[in-house]
């Protein structure tokens, strides 16, 4: 692939990016949350179309026009979000879009679970080709959703995030098949967070960051802590504030929390001044967790107070917002375009919806045109005015829009999922002042993220969450990605 | 499918049966056992309703129904709705009474019901409108055709399409084969083919939230779901032509509320709005319903408005039974 | 350039609702064809004609932009019509069957809002579904026949004029003056067009999501009880044949003021044009000889292409 671009509306998710894959080796593509590799790999499978750059296969140029092209020339794919059709079973997900017929022209079932049954089997599985996937555990739907990507008689293969919700026993599995193709001579893209997997299995390495390439090495050149500091930018340090040292009161406690039937139930403390972190795997309960006291999960057992007060739980998710919020606590959603923000509307009606939704719906609505002008400017969002739309900001200023939606609402809690997903390393830096500043006012935050080192140098203490369940809680000043992944996979 | 596989798949027990969790037909058993019920109540009820001859005349009665539902709920597998049929039936019957020969006006009404179809789907899957929206405008746009091209009901039905509705072939009624040929088809459109199977991964993907999922599979999703439209226009003139045989006229009222009462069959059928699970049979055992409690209702001497008002009351229980994320339209 | 200037051009145009384009254009075919016809009085009375559906357009444009619809208006008209004409409530004073439209359609709207809000049913089945109720309960209690009298003085009342405006017309602005300052300067219009843009989000920024739908659906009932009210007032004889299409139209002449579902760009006034379009398009289709089935056709290709409309602007903003 050569000199790709592609832009998103305003946002620029890719520029001028080059990369080269070899048959025979594991690429591994790294780089944060948001830094294009999802979207250069969603162009190489055809999904979506760059605007400017070539594709070449085999010295040959190529351009596909949708998922359908790429896969005729050879092109595999196993998506990050591939979401597979609960409604159908898993024969059909793995043939959908090009099922075998038989003479009469129906579907041909008996030759689709036949195949489906052995890509399974290649993989180590023994589910039942007919069973729908919506029966299926979220790690087997992962395994349908690689066999799916892996069984197409393909050339190059993409794997993106493919262990997200696989535990290390599978992992190895999974790595097993991703050698095999190697050793027959396949081209393999594998994109993933973990650091121990792209040393165990990679070959070469691309970093990119904020949509440009920093830099393709062999990944015996590398050493972890290099490869961090390609994909960050800059020495870490630099990136994150201060920790603080004074805390508070206790803010927000939780006893005897049990997220699902059979698991073990859990305590934890937020104190003013505070920032805490739940780290983890992904999908491991620390979003059901943040979500059960707002009632969008509703969970087994478990008490929480904030300020001495119970909070009833299980929450309704009808009212779970405003009643939160009436204990002084504010909740930041992690997918800012769909749960967080009103992107068609002024930045203005974006800060203040959560001033005016304080009061009935009755009462005359208040201007808080100055409190919109004041959070935007400590804030630093840069626009051309309180009144433009927030679509036309970039991401950084959109995230920044959103927190200061709840900043301005003066809360003494903030619970925030993802605080920086897809945002330049500079508006980085100030959110995590901004989230820093709140704390040091006497405010709390309980914070989870994908990204682990993001935890480990915003907060103070970092509760790691497993099987969900807290199984330790540490120092953020001790902590590192790997104490983190041992005490989530050893527990 | 292999007996071994379809043996395998009658094992599922009955509690998940009656449940529909987890299938991909829905809660079609449930209404069976309805449908059983009713049936049970009204043959207790009345002597003649377990008679062959009330039987035959029930299947007559249904038919209209059980057609425009089948098309109905091929559009609501993909999370659409066309309130159009409604219209195209009355409109075919008053094409039908036109007075042409019947070769060229029973491919004519298919042709033009096709044509309806054709443009509820591209002003929805081209012009991105609301399906309901845009098969709303055109339930009122061919309304009006309907009555310009006949204000008041009568009319000269060909006689083929007459007798094809009112006669019998060896000694069996003539209806009961219009069944047989419209299940032929649908089961072939539905559950045997790609089509059918591509209309429940769309559907699927739309209810589970995922708007593109399938056609990140590769599935071409604008032009089936197109092609879910003309279907549904053109079994909705099907069952016009049965109701012209029937009624022996054309008629622009004989459609209204048509729509409603196939969307009340598809929900009890089991079929979920909101797109991807469904049932032929299903669908079919909901229009029995549907034709049993009207039945039920005339024999009580139900007066016909309380009726329409009974009806309403059983779309809104069965549509508020079906739980849904999205909320508004 | 040149296409980026018509590009640019047709976004702007593109944000003035099609209500006022059209208003423009039938006044123009009028001028036109049927000069005699624009003078005050013959304005006035077929600009009357539509108040019920004006009225009826304010609740329909509150419910749309809270991604909802209301098809139920049909039958909160049928209902206070033959509440009113009936012997029910013979003799009744103004008062009690002003009370008595406003109970009905408020409680019709709170069904349709527990539906919708709540059970979250599809607001177009659900408000169809209560529509054939309610006509059919209806319709039976009349046995399908003309209920009986209007009391005169509602009829009176109707026919009054303010200065040189029929009275109707004038209630109609005030109501939309007073739906333009609830929808501009309360917290309630802010969670409409918080909900409409995008539920989630509204959620997480306190608004209660369900409680708006609730009360959009309860004030679009409000709405439709009063626009029965006028509807009635209108009549000398009750009757349950009469506002079945309104509800439709009231979609159309509000699609049309630039209003659809989540986005109110055209806000009251916008709405407030496309009822006017109407009253000039039934001028316009009188004066001309079309009959009913005609207009059918035409009201329905109205609502086509001012979705097709909308339709093509978002996909072009995707």
């Amino acid at each position: 692939m050569t000199s790709i671009s592609k832009a998103f509306g305003s946002s620029q998710a890719l520029w001028d990016v080059s990369i080269e894959l070899f048959g025979g080796s594991v690429h591994a593509l790294m780089g944060e949350n948001g830094a294009g590799k999802s979207t250069l790999m969603k162009i190489l499978a055809g999904v979506h179309q760059p605007d400017s750059g070539e594709i070449h296969k085999d010295g040959a140029r190529v351009s596909f026009a949708n998922p359908k092209d790429a896969l005729d020339a050879g092109i595999s794919t196993v998506f990050q979000e591939l979401s597979l059709l609960p409604n159908l079973t898993i024969s059909e997900n793995m043939f959908l879009g090009r099922e075998p017929v038989t003479r009469l022209g129906t579907v041909d079932y008996a030759k689709m679970n036949a195949e489906t049954r052995r890509a399974l089997q290649e993989l180590g599985l023994t589910l039942d080709p007919s069973s729908l996937v919506s029966e299926l555990s979220i790690a087997e739907r992962q395994f349908v959703e690689i066999a799916h990507g892996i069984k197409a008689d393909a050339s190059v293969f993409i794997l993106d995030e493919p262990t997200a919700a696989l535990n290390a026993a599978d992992v190895e599995v999974l790595n097993r098949h991703i050698r095999r193709l190697r050793d027959a001579g396949k081209a393999i893209v594998y994109i993933s967070h973990r650091m121990d997997e792209i040393f165990e299995i990679c070959d070469t390495v691309t970093v990119l960051k904020d949509g440009q390439v920093i830099g393709t090495e062999d990944i015996a050149d590398l050493s972890p802590d290099r490869l961090i500091a390609m994909m960050v930018g800059r020495e870490l340090e630099d990136l994150f504030p201060n920790r603080s040292e004074n805390l508070g009161e206790r803010l927000l406690e939780v006893t005897d929390f049990q997220i699902a039937a059979g698991s073990r139930p859990f305590s934890l403390a937020v104190h003013r001044g505070e920032i805490v972190a739940l780290a983890g795997l992904e999908g491991q309960g620390q979003q059901k967790f943040l979500r059960a006291l707002i009632g969008l999960f509703h969970p087994v057992a478990g008490h929480v107070a904030i300020r001495g007060r119970q909070l009833p739980l299980p929450a309704n998710e009808a009212n779970g917002i405003r009643r939160l919020r009436s204990y002084g606590a504010a909740f930041v959603p992690e997918d800012r375009k769909e749960e967080g923000l009103f992107l068609g509307l002024s930045i203005s009606h974006n800060i203040a919806m959560a001033l005016h939704s304080k009061v009935s719906e009755l009462q005359p609505a208040r201007s808080f045109s100055g409190k919109v002008h004041d959070t935007m400017a400590s804030m630093n969002v840069k626009a051309a005015s309180p009144n433009a739309p927030v679509t036309s900001l970039s991401g950084g200023n959109q995230q920044k829009v959103l927190l200061g939606r709840y900043l301005a609402a003066n809360m003494d809690l903030l619970l925030i999922e993802e605080p920086t997903r897809g945002v330049d390393i500079g508006a980085k830096s100030e959110i995590y002042k901004l989230l820093r500043d709140f704390a040091d006012e006497g405010g709390a935050v309980l914070v989870l993220s994908r990204e682990t080192i993001e935890l480990i140098g915003l907060s103070d203490r970092i509760y790691v969450i497993h099987g969900n369940t807290v199984v330790s809680n540490m120092q953020a000043k001790d902590a590192t990605e790997h104490k983190i992944l041992d005490a989530a996979l050893g527990a | 499918m292999k007996p071994a596989e379809a043996s395998e798949r009658l094992k599922t027990s009955f509690g998940s049966l009656l449940s529909g969790r987890n299938s991909r037909q829905g809660r079609w058993f449930l209404a069976l056992i309805i449908l059983f019920l009713i049936a049970g109540l009204l043959s207790v009820y009345t002597e003649q309703f377990l008679s062959t001859g009330n039987l035959l005349n029930l299947i007559a009665q249904a038919m209209p129904l059980i057609i425009t539902a089948i098309g109905m709920m091929v559009v609501v597998l993909v999370g659409g709705l066309d309130l159009s049929v409604g219209s195209v039936i009355s409109f075919t019957t008053a094409i039908l009474a036109l007075g042409a020969p019947a070769y060229i006006s029973i491919p004519g009404v298919f042709v033009l019901a096709a044509l309806i179809g054709l443009t509820n789907g591209l002003v929805v899957t081209r012009l991105n409108v609301h399906p309901i929206i845009a098969t709303l405008a055109m339930q009122f746009i061919i309304l009006g055709f309907a009555r310009i091209l006949r204000p008041v009901s009568g009319g000269d039905i060909p006689d083929i399409v007459i007798a094809s509705v009112n006669g019998a072939f060896l000694g069996v009624p003539l209806p009961v084969f219009w069944g047989i040929f419209t299940f032929v088809i649908a089961w072939k459109l539905i559950h045997g083919s790609r089509f059918g199977l591509h209309l429940f991964a769309i559907g699927g993907g739309r209810a589970s939230g995922a708007e593109d999922a399938a056609h990140n599979f590769g599935v071409a999703d604008k032009r089936n779901v197109l092609l879910a439209y003309v279907t549904c226009s053109c079994f909705a003139a099907l069952a016009g032509v049965f109701l012209a045989g029937r009624i022996v006229s054309g008629d622009p009222n004989v459609g209204l509320n048509f729509e409603l009462d196939a969307i009340t069959a598809v929900a009890i059928g089991g079929t979920q709005l909101s797109g991807g699970v469904g049932s032929l049979h299903g669908t079919i055992i909901g229009a029995l319903v549907m034709a049993l409690l009207a039945n039920g209702m005339n024999l009580a001497n139900i007066s016909p408005f309380v009726q329409t008002a009974i009806k309403g009351g059983i779309l809104l229980l069965v549509v508020g039974l079906q739980s849904r994320k999205k909320m508004g339209l | 350039m040149a296409a980026m200037l018509n590009n640019s051009l047709f976004a702007r145009l593109s944000r003035i609702p099609p209500a006022y384009f059209v208003f423009v254009a039938l006044l123009l075919v009028l001028w036109i064809a049927r000069p005699h016809m624009l003078n005050t009085n013959i304005m006035g009375i077929f600009i009357r004609q539509v108040v019920p559906l004006g009225i009826l357009v304010l609740g329909q444009l509150l419910v749309m932009r809270v991604n909802s619809i209301d098809l139920s208006g049909g039958s909160v008209i049928i209902l206070v019509n033959y509440l009113i004409s009936s012997s029910f409530f013979h003799d009744a004073s103004l008062v009690t069957y002003f009370v008595l439209a406003v109970a009905s359609g408020v409680g019709i709207g709170l069904i349709n809002g527990y539906m919708v809000g709540i059970r979250r049913v599809s607001a177009v089945i659900a408000t169809l579904a209560m529509n054939i109720i309610v006509i059919g309960a209806v319709e039976f209690l009349a046995s399908g026949k003309p209920p009986g009298a209007v009391p005169k003085f509602l009829n009176e009342i109707y026919n009054s004029k303010l200065w040189t405006i029929p009275t109707p017309i004038v209630f109609w602005i005030v109501l939309s003056l007073m739906m333009w300052v609830l929808l501009k300067r309360f917290v309630f219009g802010r969670n409409v067009m918080s909900v409409g843009e995008n539920p989630t989000a509204a959620r997480f920024s306190g608004v209660p999501v369900e409680r708006t739908v609730i009360l959009a659906h309860a004030l679009a009932g409000l709405m439709a009880g009063i626009a029965a009210f006028v509807q009635t007032s209108s009549l000398v004889m009750g009757s349950v044949r009469i506002g079945l299409d309104l509800p439709i139209l009231a979609v159309a002449a509000t699609i049309l003021g630039g209003v659809v579902f989540g986005k109110g760009e055209g806000g009251v006034w916008g709405p407030f044009f496309g009822v006017l379009s109407f009253a000039l398009l039934f001028v316009v289709m009188t004066t001309f000889n079309i009959d009913e089935p005609g207009k059918l056709v035409a009201q329905g290709a109205i609502i086509l292409l001012a979705a097709i409309f909308y339709g093509l602007k978002t996909a072009g903003s995707k």
